[in-house]
């Protein structure tokens, strides 16, 4: 397989279920060797489109390319090079987490024995207890234990790390690094934009089925508005007039305004004849990104969520 | 002062009795009003079977001379190892205990055995028990509540079954030692399990430990009844307190005292369990949950390896069943052509319009063992559609496993499981049959039951491609109504082609009938049909968990 071909490349995808449209037009592409971050609020259809892309439900419309391949006709061998590990794990109650990692493991092609006794010993799973007992954080590392003790081009990770403490959060950190750097691809759904600032390449948004905006996590903050928040020696009203300033808030000597990117050096020269005391100026955060295309109702409702589950 | 190294709580005095049960009649209150239902549902269903054993004894046995005909029979080795000794078979309260007392005895034994643990090791696994001794509760009122209440399950249905005897007009003083011994044993077990949710962790430990107790005991009584000479028991059925409740011997002896020793049985049981309580950490068992294998064989991890082990359970059982029935069967078939009487329309229903009695019976007892194998096959199919709804099958689907390979595997299990059960039922029914028939001959004859079964599995194979959703409970609908066409369909005047059009019906009733190949072959080819379409589909269609 040349290098040049993607990962996933997945356009125009459509799916619906009876009157409902779970996808309408989806559009997502992973090049190899990179973490691509993938977001939506809950229903935007992430878990429909992982699901079309491990071979479990057949698109209505659109192309979905897995590893060069057709993840529908194709998934019996496509799936020896990709790894799965859903958000919300169900495992065999009476049989034991280890049994159930080397099932899944097996079933791909094999267990690297090694490989899988480091992955317990740092994710703290004891594999004698049977599924039954376990909580929903070590039903999840049970699935995490077989998916990264594989030696997978692909893995495919839908909120993995949901029901994990922070140790254990980190330490999936360190795995995915570590995936990375022997050149393997991700793609990861999640809510935790933490992780995903610190793990991912590329991020792709969507909201109700459509894909909302995509590209490199670098290049997404320059189309967006740095947000500053300055101290003046006067009433920091004056700042309107200033060309490039936008959504201004003055409070007696502090204001907090937006500046685009290409105004930013325009606007910080005009500062300087106000005397500034203080200048703290914040790149746009995926938080910010994202909480923009979930729009105002969502807002409202998704915003609190989100900053708890953003924060360390 | 000495330093020492037993924990503290094992150190510290046992608080007064009176703290450990304050709120105890809350407890009893709220039981009741979780569990009334269960409750009421136990009493009914065990209470009224008297009457109805009662009016039908009294019909089979109408007279004084049919009674003592039958108390000539009726001591043989298969009665005395199921149901105990006929100590009074010529005496109407006499024939009612032989008919039900047992029954209802292990029926109220496992009732209490459940309904014990459900109220105590399922809550405490279940967090809610931590939830209530968070509360103003005392450590063994809720325990003790819970002993109480089921306790009360088996007093109440006791006195019941006294008062239903009574209004039959049996012998004032049997019918009290009748409610009285089924009580006794109820109440014995109440205290087993007490002791089972202390020593296992888990509900189903704790389940099964009270079940296996209760066979342990049934076994030991059954052994000894079988050994006895005449109807005087042997020092064995002491070991067993099924057999204490035996020993009050209602409409006999009618003697108090072993229930005493039930009593007492309860009492050093729920005792013993409330001073385990007193002395372990809330959530553990005496018993430690065990672990298990930390790997997989690479044959578990195989779909068809797979399938074999979560199928496990239900397998191991259903062939145990297979080979009671296949028993139970072949030892009483020659004893049925006594008891039929062939011109009653229930009995030619039942026979299937056979001339000769004998062949008629076995081929109805073939019938059987080809419905018990067509219920397991359904049953362990319909684990597959488990395994998609639970969303299990989702994770086994993205290694590199083909759908038809997975359901292939999953529908070997089910097609040669039951072609076990069919042989073996069929061979030890025709082995354990005094002479009416051969291993061999009845195997067989039960065999061609096969492609009935596979007919169910098809059909169900069909729905999971197809309907998956409502798949299984139409599979079972159809199953009844198959089964009650075939066994019944004479009764209500069905014509002899609707019966033949029917999975059960449409098999030649070996021995009786002549064998046909047409309709066996048929049943196999729709059987196949649908199995490939079902398949197909599957194999194409969206996987959906619930």
């Amino acid at each position: 397989m040349s290098p040049n071909i993607p990962a996933i490349e997945v356009s125009g995808l459509r799916k619906h279920f009876g009157a409902t449209t779970a996808l309408d037009g989806l559009d997502l592409r992973v090049e190899k060797g990179t973490v691509a971050g993938f977001l939506g609020p809950n229903g935007s259809g992430k878990s429909t489109t992982i699901r079309i892309l491990l071979g479990l439900l057949r698109p209505d419309g659109g192309t979905a390319t897995l590893l060069g391949g057709d993840p529908w006709r194709d998934a019996v061998e496509l799936h020896r090079r990709l790894a799965y590990v859903p958000g919300d794990v169900s495992l065999w109650p009476n049989l034991t987490g280890g049994q159930a990692i080397d099932i899944l493991s097996r079933l791909r092609g094999g267990v690297d024995t090694n490989k899988r006794d480091q992955l317990l010993e740092r994710f703290e799973l004891d594999p004698t207890k049977k599924a039954r007992s376990y909580s929903k954080g070590n039903r999840q590392k049970v699935a995490l234990v077989a998916g990264l003790a594989s030696n997978a081009e692909l893995l495919v990770l839908d909120e993995p790390t949901s029901g994990l403490d922070p140790l254990m959060q980190e330490v999936f950190t360190d795995c995915i690094r570590e995936v990375k750097a022997q050149g393997r691809s991700v793609l990861l759904s999640s809510h935790i934009f933490a992780e995903v600032e610190k793990l991912c390449d590329t991020v792709t948004i969507i909201r109700d089925g459509q894909t909302v905006e995509a590209g490199r996590l670098d290049e997404l903050r320059h189309l967006h508005r740095t947000t500053v928040s300055v101290v003046l020696d006067r009433d920091a009203s004056v700042l309107a007039s200033v060309a490039g300033i936008n959504q201004l808030v003055a409070d007696g000597t502090k204001a907090t305004f937006t500046v685009g990117e290409a105004e930013l050096g325009g606007v910080l020269a005009a500062l300087a004849a106000y005397s500034p005391r203080q200048l703290v100026s914040s790149p746009p955060s995926l938080e910010d990104l994202f909480l923009r295309h979930y729009g105002g109702a969502a807002k409202d409702a998704g915003a609190a969520p989100a900053q708890k589950a953003g924060v360390r | 002062m000495t330093t020492s190294t037993v924990p503290a709580h094992a150190a510290a005095p046992a608080p007064a009795l009176a703290g450990t049960l304050a709120r105890y009649w809350m407890c009893v209150r709220f039981l009741l009003r979780r569990n009334w239902l269960r409750l009421v549902i136990w009493v009914a269903v065990l209470a009224v079977m008297i009457p109805i054993v009662y009016t039908s004894q009294q019909e089979a046995f109408p007279t004084q001379a049919d009674r003592d005909a039958y108390a000539n029979v009726a001591n043989t080795p298969a009665i005395a190892a199921m149901t105990g000794l006929p100590y009074a078979a010529g005496s109407l309260g006499g024939i009612l205990v032989i008919k039900i007392w047992m029954t209802l005895a292990v029926a109220l034994g496992l009732a209490s055995t459940f309904l014990v643990t459900r109220n105590g090791r399922a809550d405490e696994e279940q967090g809610r028990t931590e939830l209530l001794r968070a509360s103003a509760l005392g450590r063994h009122a809720y325990s003790l509540a819970n002993y109480t209440v089921v306790a009360g399950l088996s007093v109440t249905t006791g006195l019941l079954i006294s008062l239903l005897a009574l209004a039959d007009k049996l012998p004032a003083a049997g019918s009290w030692v009748l409610g009285g011994s089924i009580a006794g044993v109820g109440l014995a077990f109440v205290g087993i399990a007490a002791l089972c949710g202390q020593l296992g962790s888990t509900s189903r430990g704790a389940n099964s430990l009270g079940v296996a107790v209760l066979a342990v005991f049934y076994l030991i009584r059954a052994i000894a009844d079988v050994d006895a000479h005449d109807t005087n028991v042997t020092p064995l059925s002491w070991f067993s307190p099924i057999g204490w409740g035996q020993n009050m011997r209602p409409y006999a002896r009618d003697s108090w005292w072993p229930f005493l020793a039930l009593l007492a049985l309860a009492a050093a049981g729920c005792a013993l369990a409330l001073r385990i309580e007193a002395r372990r950490d809330l959530g553990m068992g005496l018993l430690p949950a065990r672990p298990g294998p930390a790997r997989a064989t690479a044959f578990l991890a195989s779909p068809l390896g797979l399938a074999l082990r979560l199928q496990r359970a239900t397998l191991i059982s259903w062939l145990i069943g297979a080979v009671v029935a296949g028993l139970f069967f072949g030892s009483v078939a020659k004893a049925m052509t006594s008891v039929l009487d062939p011109s009653n329309s229930f009995a030619k229903a039942f026979l299937g319009g056979s001339q000769d009695m004998l062949n008629g019976i076995l081929g109805t007892f073939v019938l059987f063992n080809g419905m018990l194998a067509a219920a397991f096959a359904v049953q362990s199919l319909s684990g597959a559609r488990a395994e998609e709804s639970g969303g299990r099958l989702e994770s086994l689907l993205a290694g590199s496993l083909a759908r038809t390979r997975w359901l292939g595997a999953n529908l070997a299990v089910a097609a040669v499981g039951s072609a076990v059960m069919l042989l073996l039922g069929g061979w030890l029914m025709g082995a354990s049959s005094n002479g009416a028939a051969t291993g061999s001959g009845l195997a067989l004859a039960s065999f061609t039951y096969w492609p009935a079964v596979l007919l169910m599995l098809g059909l169900l194979l069909f729905l999971n491609g197809f309907l998956p959703r409502p798949g299984v409970s139409i599979a079972w609908a159809v199953y009844g109504v198959s089964v009650v066409i075939a066994m019944f369909g004479g009764l209500f005047s069905l014509s002899e082609q609707a019966i033949k059009a029917t999975p059960f019906g449409a098999v030649p009733r070996l021995p009786a009938e002549d064998f046909t190949f047409l309709p066996v072959l048929a049943l196999a080819a729709i059987a196949v049909v649908l199995a490939v379409l079902g398949m197909r589909r599957f194999a194409t269609r969206d996987i959906m968990p619930e």
